[in-house]
């Protein structure tokens, strides 16, 4: 209990709140603006909190998570774009009210919605996250590398690449996290003889050129796309009606979200995926869905919302990134000299304490944002990206010059960039390479200590029962969407189509 | 052509890696504990050259239209910046954040001064005088730093 208190009294300071309030509307701003998302927006503000205490640092981060990820709903139903990924199935019933002149209740619906969802996932969060931590409290080496095998093994599943390139782009980032000297021999691989390199290639330039350099290189192929905003009137908050129609929704919606937050790399896209094809699938009219369904935007907005608050459980307890982003804030933990797992709920778990209640907090200002503001926003949408990429390229450069005050650091981010951008080209997702940079060292140095411990009898890792249900597990994340495949192919009622 | 271009020159960067870590030095069998420094990269390499041929054999390739003439045009200007850069990091910023704007169709002289020079020289004061941050001295730092 004294932590919790001693975490909110932490945020109490006028001078936090306030920076709170404007990363707030950073973050709405960054997730209106074409081609930015939450990711890309924690990797580019990343270099700015490195002056800060870590409390307003990762607070800041994760504000911009929350916000961001509302604010693709603002796009999704104005413009018929979603501002993130995570809102694109919003996008399927919130533009089409918004033609129907319900822009207005649209948006207020994504704004309960959303709050709902946010509120319900931090709680879990804060309960979940300790448990979770003091579960992993008495994890040995092995069974450490058995848990991050598994998080690297869920990268299959993400990002717009198949399993197979997914799986080479983070085993790239591990590899690229293998730069540096050796943990455990000091030598150095590597290095081709820059001193820079003797600590590693640093995260954030990696990250703000895969996110940030690679996506002006996509805007680049969207030179001629036009955007035409629907005529909105005002927000109004959705009726009693509307409610009594979708509060099942945001609960089941709300779990969902919060339940694939936590599964390691999962994040809000998948997230509000399911939750919409559940909302539909449980909903008594399902054919509206597609057709401007309010419960469709409030099962899309709820479970994206309370994924954020679900991928943060094993960010902070295990040092697993539960999202893209999350990666960015794990990175922003590790530069402040933070170290995520179970001992952050012993050793400092009022930092832990404070960012929970600056999620809470954030989740509650977007009702204000949110239902006074979208309209405001919306126009952010519309700043014409020959002026908004070049201003973006030249923070990222800076950014990425900034924490280490190097010029090779500069030129890693340009180089991620270009790779990054080839990357999505040829259907390799930058998630996986920007997760498996984070963990690649995590993975060696903990492969390393459990050969130390195990007398370099690798195979007794198998014969401890908590490393061979991770070990089950990665199996199951690895060929699981493969056998369900071939059961549904073998299944004669889905074969012949009934 | 995708289809095994992309994996072949990902095996090839590979091989090449692998050689590069067959090169690092290795500790004595009697002070070793854990793995040699080789050890680990070199799995990890070999997972990826594996993985590189499952995806030549089993992955539909992408057909895509043609790299547009704006990401080209882009990527050259990554190379004017980073040649300006060696002169002054916040000229090349100013000369490629001006000539994208510029190269993307951009033809308000306001719209323009304000990516290539203003947005440039805001960032600069905020990062030195906001965050302490000590950029490279060059032709136009030089003029702030005296």
């Amino acid at each position: 209990m004294e932590p919790l208190i001693a975490g909110l009294m932490a945020l109490m300071d006028p001078g936090l709140l306030v920076l709170l309030f404007a990363a707030t509307l950073g973050g709405v701003i960054i997730g209106a603006l074409p081609g930015l998302n939450a990711t890309t927006g924690a990797a580019l503000l990343l270099p700015f909190t490195i002056t800060m205490d870590p409390i307003p640092a990762i607070a800041i981060l994760t504000t911009i998570y929350c916000a961001a990820t509302f604010a693709g709903a603002i796009t999704a139903i104005l413009i018929n774009t979603p501002g993130t990924s995570a809102s694109a199935t919003t996008c399927l019933d919130g533009y089409p009210l918004a033609q129907r002149g319900e822009a207005g209740r649209a948006l207020g619906m994504a704004t309960i919605s959303s709050t709902i969802g946010g509120i319900i996932s931090v709680i879990c969060l804060m309960l979940a996250a300790p448990l979770m931590a003091r579960m992993a409290y008495n994890f040995a080496p092995p069974e450490y590398f058995a848990l991050t095998v598994f998080g690297i093994s869920m990268l299959a599943t993400i990002g717009d690449g198949t399993p197979l390139r997914n799986i080479i782009a983070g085993a790239f980032g591990v590899l690229l996290a293998t730069v540096g000297k050796d943990l455990l021999t000091t030598v150095e691989r590597f290095t081709f003889g820059f001193n820079e390199l003797s600590e590693g290639i640093g995260f954030v330039p990696v990250m703000i050129g895969i996110f940030g350099i690679s996506e002006l290189l996509v805007q680049a192929e969207r030179l001629s796309v036009k955007r035409r905003q629907v005529h909105m009137k005002a927000i109004k908050l959705p009726s009693r009606a509307d409610y009594q129609k979708v509060w099942r929704t945001i609960l089941r919606s709300s779990g969902i979200g919060t339940f694939i937050g936590i599964l390691p790399a999962e994040g809000a896209t998948v997230a509000s995926m399911i939750g919409y094809n559940e909302a539909r699938r449980w909903s008594k009219t399902p054919k509206e869905f597609g057709k401007g369904s309010i419960e469709g935007i409030a099962g899309s907005e709820a479970a994206n919302n309370s994924a954020a608050g679900g991928a943060m459980v094993p960010t902070l307890a295990l040092g697993i990134p539960g999202s893209p982003t999350a990666a960015v804030i794990l990175a922003g933990l590790m530069v402040h000299g933070l170290q995520p797992g179970p001992t952050m709920f012993t050793e400092q778990a009022e930092f832990a304490y404070a960012i929970f209640w600056a999620m809470l907090l954030v989740n509650v200002m977007f009702i204000f944002v949110g239902l006074f503001g979208a309209k405001i926003f919306a126009r952010v949408t519309f700043v014409p990206v020959q002026i908004l990429w070049p201003i973006v390229f030249t923070f990222s450069i800076v950014g990425g010059y900034a924490l280490d005050q190097s010029m090779l650091d500069v030129y890693i981010a340009l180089g991620a960039g270009v790779i990054g951008y080839f990357m999505r080209r040829f259907g390799y997702s930058v998630v996986p390479l920007a997760i498996g940079l984070i963990l690649g060292g995590m993975l060696e140095k903990r492969l390393g200590q459990s050969l130390i411990m195990l007398d370099d009898q690798w195979w007794l890792m198998f014969t401890r029962p908590l490393t061979l249900l991770f070990f089950a597990l990665t199996v199951l994340a690895l060929f699981g969407p493969f056998l369900w495949r071939l059961f549904k192919q073998r299944d004669p009622m889905v074969s012949t189509g009934e | 052509m995708t289809r095994y271009a992309v994996p072949c020159g990902i095996i090839a960067f590979c091989l090449l890696t692998y050689w590069l870590s067959t090169q690092f030095d290795r500790v004595p069998p009697i002070l070793l504990r854990g793995m040699q420094p080789a050890d680990f990269p070199q799995m990890v390499l070999i997972l990826i050259v594996t993985l590189a041929v499952l995806v030549m054999l089993f992955d539909r390739p992408i057909v895509r239209d043609p790299v547009p003439s704006a990401v080209w045009i882009s990527l050259g200007l990554f190379g004017l910046f980073a040649l300006a850069a060696q002169v002054d990091l916040f000229l090349g910023l100013g000369v490629f954040a001006g000539a994208l704007a510029f190269m993307w169709g951009e033809r308000r002289i306001w719209a323009i001064g304000l990516v290539a020079l203003i947005s440039p020289a805001l960032v600069f004061l905020l990062f030195d005088q906001v965050f302490s941050i000590r950029f490279p001295r060059g032709l136009l730092t030089n003029l702030w730093y005296g």
